[in-house]
């Protein structure tokens, strides 16, 4: 192994010379390692405070779930012989200022407690008083945000249904709330006991009931027996069990979806680091040149050549990724306190070494695939270079094992990615959009200096000096246009990407579902409350529909004799909604079997939402259990039905012939589409007839899913932000090597008789010029991967959004152009004779 | 006179301070004169002939050429004035190696708004003999060919003075001589002074005179018998 010895000599002193031309690369491996290190710390410390506080946000070591009722004594029975338990009943209602007309009136999502609550954690409430205190005698507290929207102080009467209470404090922090999910209203806490006689809980009402156990000190173990042991005892309850170990996986899967996601955009990052990275060592070793010819000369082999080069490219690498994950694990450390502000789940920061050593692989796999290609052309530097000038030398290609090792690196790099993102589908996505926007990105630069090059030589740019200099600069040889095109054009295309995105999303909620979606959904109507809701909603003129559909709860069991538990679909998960009917209804299309008759009293039939069946494989004739309020029904599925649930108005995957579910207790559900001068009045009469029915204003609701999307879209922002950065600089490092021909060129210009202002205007030309093609393929490139996401991950229809894509090349050859600019003063500055003279 | 320059002095600034590189040089050049400037390495000869073109600014005294004076004229002006006056060619060529061999003689010509400028600097290049090479681009060129461009380019303006410094120094002697008979060659066809730095006496003998600096001031000046002849 001497080769090796004498290439460590030689890189070795190499080195010495420093690390000034290595800026950019640095720079571009440390920024897309860092971001890389930081989201997948962050989403470790999520996980991790999931898992150390589990009990804290389940409020309890277990809990069984109920929907829709209770525990019967006897179920009660079997958990208390498990530890101590707490009983919860958690729905949604209308909290009022009043019992009049007049009241204002806004959603809450009640939790009410028993004595026991919390068994874990601590509620938190101002003014600071025990919440048996603040609960007592019909007391309540609710969330500052109910508060605020109500305009309640503490003191003041808060009704639920017609249930009279007083509001005693504000609720700051509610330890289980991480594992609540998704509500709609601010939350408010009521005792248990002073739920009687307020008709808000009774049969057929949408609720769920939790008891939380305490179970001791018990290890996972017990738990594992405890899940078994309550799965067989409550086989046939239709209840839900979950521990302190998957407290709230909303949050997680939240969390992991999202972190993921952007591990991915991270990803993109590096790429276009890579193309600065790739950019850096090409022009080191191009400098290196007559060394290497030198070196060879002097006996040196191929193979000692490559090996030294790739030795000082490699601490540099290392110097890279270092920088990235010192800089990956502090963000998170830093930004903290914000990200635990943000959440409702505790969080555990702290250095963690998985997501680190994940970042530093991508940073080493991306540093190889992008290096390996010139490093491997070191081989290819004959002696003879130095005897002639060999600039505008045929390219040639690397060795065929150099080439093999680079495609190893590549599938290694996205095989990675994808396994250890979580998202296969989508990280292998991501990478065939990163492959094929590198590809139209080289393409592009290769075309616009073609175009440039025809165009630098026609007749109609004669006599235009500055655009002609511009048009021969972008497409003569030794031009840096591959190099820009490449690291802003990539950048851009992944911003373009996530702003399709987002924009269309945008575009979804805000233009097309509040024309067609209904003004408010009323749920909790009694059979009995119905024809007078009736008689007010279809009676006023502003009304123009109304629809109305039994509603009751109930759990999938199994489909086709496979357990629910085994099918991971949303379907199959929690508890669904149902209905029945006795006819397919007004404007509903059966797809597919027939719908069964008018009065249908025979076995059990169920009609299906289509696009789901196929989803979930269901075939006609297939049988599916379904647990309703404890009870198993099994019925057959005799019809599929075209059911769209971005209309916003009502629609039921699974709706039973009457007769199966007639007996049941159930509710009524109302859509009302009405004006929306009129909701106001509606919500206050329907309200004050019945205050049990709670009203989800489709506007609200739409406002908070709203934001949540805002959210989402300004996390992936960031991330889409942290890649155009690298781009920036990878921009800005091609424009600093560009800063010695450009003194030159101007030199040269200035010599014959070009005026600063022709020669700046030239410098941005050229700079527009190879902007606006990077802004182009970015377009192309984010709407070709936002339509794949839009349509292949997300499944929602794809528009291109003009000002999204306008605003990416605009801001692509604003980019380039400052970027050009800032580089163009020393050449302007710079006195010809200096540059040019002979050395006399 | 065309070229004027009086009491003329260069200090630069240098790694350990200012470098004084020429001394109270005065000297004169009438229009079609060729004046040869030679001196040993570091005498300041290519910094003279830099100061004549307003490549670089005298930092005391006055340069005047064709009756206006380079020390007071902006970098713009400047340019404006080479564009129209003053043809220059380097020992490197210094031709913009993204533009084909035709284009680079052109922009001279556009700078200054010709409007066959195509048309000219394509005649230009015939009259060098690379009438068969104008789409190459620089790096596709031989040594000698490259200054045979520069040559074209400097002379299409038809400019009032031709400055070379040291045009042959990175080329053998046979093509060196082939260059050296086409610079006298355009200055005769159209009348232009010429400023020649050179280290070749035998080529700074070809001019009617020469001048020697020495350590960055005028040292000889030699009237040549076979150009006077």
């Amino acid at each position: 192994m001497n080769w090796l010895r004498q290439a460590a000599t030689i890189a070795r002193r190499e080195l010495r010379g420093g690390l000034s031309g290595f800026r950019v690369f640095l720079a571009c491996l440390a920024l897309g390692v860092a971001a890389i290190a930081a989201v997948g710390s962050v989403r470790v410390s999520i996980t991790d405070g999931l898992a150390r506080e589990g009990s804290v946000i389940l409020g309890g070591d277990a809990e069984l779930q109920f929907h829709y009722r209770r525990a019967s004594d006897e179920e009660r029975a079997v958990l208390e012989g498990l530890g101590s338990v707490s009983e919860i009943l958690d729905f949604r209602s209308m909290a009022a200022t009043g019992d009049g007309p007049d009241a204002d009136r806004a959603l809450t999502q009640v939790k009410a407690v028993d004595d026991l609550y919390p068994l874990v954690g601590r509620v938190e409430l101002s003014p600071d008083i025990p919440l048996s205190d603040a609960l007592a005698d019909n007391g309540i507290v609710a969330h500052p945000v109910l508060m605020d929207r109500l305009g309640m102080a503490i003191g003041d009467a808060l009704y639920l249904g017609t249930k009279r209470f007083t509001l005693r404090a504000a609720l700051t922090r509610e330890p289980d709330a991480g594992g609540a999910g998704f509500g709609l209203g601010p939350r408010t806490l009521v005792s248990l006991a002073a739920l009687d006689g307020s008709g808000l809980v009774s049969e057929g009402s949408l609720f769920e009931a939790q008891y939380r156990i305490d179970m001791g000190d018990v290890s996972d173990e017990v738990l594992d027996a405890t899940e078994v042991q309550v799965g067989t005892a409550f086989a046939d309850a239709g209840a839900r069990w979950r521990d302190r170990r998957n407290a709230a996986p909303q949050v997680e899967r939240f969390v992991d979806r999202i972190g993921s996601f952007l591990v991915l955009v991270g990803l993109a990052g590096l790429a276009v680091g890579g193309v600065g990275v790739s950019a850096a060592v090409r022009s080191y070793l191009e400098r290196k040149t007559g060394v290497i010819a030198t070196l060879k000369t002097l006996g040196a082999e191929g193979r000692v050549i490559f090996a030294a080069y790739m030795m000082q490219i490699g601490v540099l690498a290392v110097l890279g990724i270092a920088i990235g994950l010192a800089l990956g694990a502090a963000i998170p450390l830093a930004i903290g306190p914000l990200i635990k502000a943000q959440l409702p789940v505790p969080v555990a920061l702290g250095v963690h070494l998985g997501p680190l050593l994940e970042a530093a692989l991508y940073g080493a796999l991306t540093a190889l695939v992008f290096t390996l290609w010139p490093l491997a052309r070191t081989e290819q530097v004959r002696a003879a270079s130095l005897f002639r000038d060999v600039s505008g030398a045929v390219r040639i290609w690397p060795r065929k094992r150099y080439i093999a090792a680079l495609t190893l690196a590549v599938v290694v790099l996205i095989a990675s990615s994808a396994i250890l993102s979580g998202i296969p589908t989508l990280a292998l996505y991501s990478a065939g959009g990163i492959i094929v926007a590198l590809a139209l990105l080289i393409g592009a630069a290769w075309g616009v200096r073609r175009l440039s090059r025809a165009l630098a030589g026609t007749r109609a740019v004669r006599g235009h000096p500055a655009l002609r200099l511009a048009l021969g600069s972008v497409g003569g040889p030794g031009g840096e246009a591959t190099a820009v095109v490449l690291s802003l054009g990539l950048g851009l295309t992944v911003l373009a990407a996530v702003g399709q995105i987002d924009a269309n999303m945008r575009a979804a909620i805000d233009r097309d579902l509040p024309e067609i979606a209904p003004s408010y959904f009323f749920v909790d109507i009694q059979p009995d409350q119905l024809p007078v809701f009736l008689d007010r909603v279809e009676n006023d003129p502003a009304v123009s529909r109304v629809d109305t559909a039994p509603m009751l709860g109930g759990v999938v069991r199994s489909i086709a004799g496979k357990p629910a538990s085994e099918i991971d679909h949303w379907v199959t998960r929690g508890d669904r909604r149902i209905s029945f009917a006795d006819t397919p209804g007004e404007g509903t299309r059966v797809v597919e079997g027939e719908f069964w008759p008018e009065g249908y009293t025979g076995p059990p039939q169920i009609s299906f939402a289509r696009e789901e069946a196929q989803e979930l494989g269901i075939k006609l004739g297939d049988e599916i259990v379904m647990n309703v309020l404890g009870r198993d029904i099994t019925g057959t599925v005799t019809n599929f039905r075209e059911v769209d649930f971005s209309s916003g108005g009502i629609g039921f995957v699974i709706i039973f012939n009457t007769a199966a579910l007639q007996g049941a207790p159930h509710t009524w559900l109302s859509t009302v589409y009405a004006e929306e001068s009129a909701e106001a009045a509606i919500l206050r009469d329907v309200a004050g007839d019945a205050p049990n029915i709670t009203a989800i204003r489709v506007r609200d609701a739409i406002a908070l899913v709203t934001e949540v999307l805002g959210a989402l879209a300004a996390a992936t922002s960031w991330g889409a932000g942290a890649t155009l950065l690298t781009g920036f600089i990878v921009l800005i490092g091609a424009a600093a090597a560009g800063e010695r021909s450009r003194t030159f060129e101007a030199s040269v210009l200035k010599t014959l008789g070009a005026t600063r202002a022709t020669i700046l205007t030239s410098f941005a030309i050229r700079s527009a010029l190879l902007g606006a093609a990077a802004g182009t393929v970015a377009i192309i490139g984010g709407a070709l991967a936002g339509w794949g996401i839009l349509t292949f991950v997300m499944e929602a229809p794809f528009t291109f959004e003009w000002r999204s894509a306008l605003a990416i090349v605009l801001g692509g050859s604003l980019a380039t152009l400052l970027a050009g600019l800032a580089f163009a003063w020393r050449p302007l500055a710079a006195r010809p004779a200096g540059v040019l003279r002979a050395q006399d | 006179m065309v070229l004027s320059l009086r009491d003329v002095s260069l200090s630069l600034q240098g790694n350990a301070g200012m470098v004084d590189i020429l001394h109270s040089i005065s000297l004169e050049v009438a229009r079609g004169d060729t004046l040869g400037l030679v001196g040993p390495s570091g005498s300041g000869k290519s910094s003279l002939l830099m100061l004549m073109g307003g490549l670089e600014k005298a930092t005391g005294g006055e340069v005047m050429a064709l009756g206006n004076d380079l020390t007071e004229m902006d970098e713009d002006q400047l340019a404006r004035f080479r564009r129209s006056h003053m043809g220059v060619v380097f020992q490197s060529f210094h031709l913009i190696p993204t533009m084909t061999a035709l284009e680079n003689v052109a922009t001279p010509l556009e700078l200054a708004g010709v409007v066959d400028a195509f048309d000219r600097a394509q005649a230009e290049l015939q009259a060098v003999g690379l009438g068969h090479r104008t789409d190459h681009y620089p790096a596709q060129l031989s040594g000698g060919e490259q200054q045979r461009v520069a040559l074209a380019r400097a002379a299409a303006p038809r400019p009032d003075i031709l400055l070379a410094d040291e045009p042959t120094g990175n080329l053998d002697q046979a093509t060196g001589e082939a260059i050296m008979d086409l610079l006298f060659g355009l200055r005769d066809r159209y009348g232009a002074t010429l400023v020649l730095v050179t280290h070749s006496t035998e080529l700074a003998a070809r001019c009617d005179r020469t001048i020697r600096l020495v350590d960055g001031r005028l040292d000889t000046e030699t009237v040549n018998a076979k150009a006077a002849e």
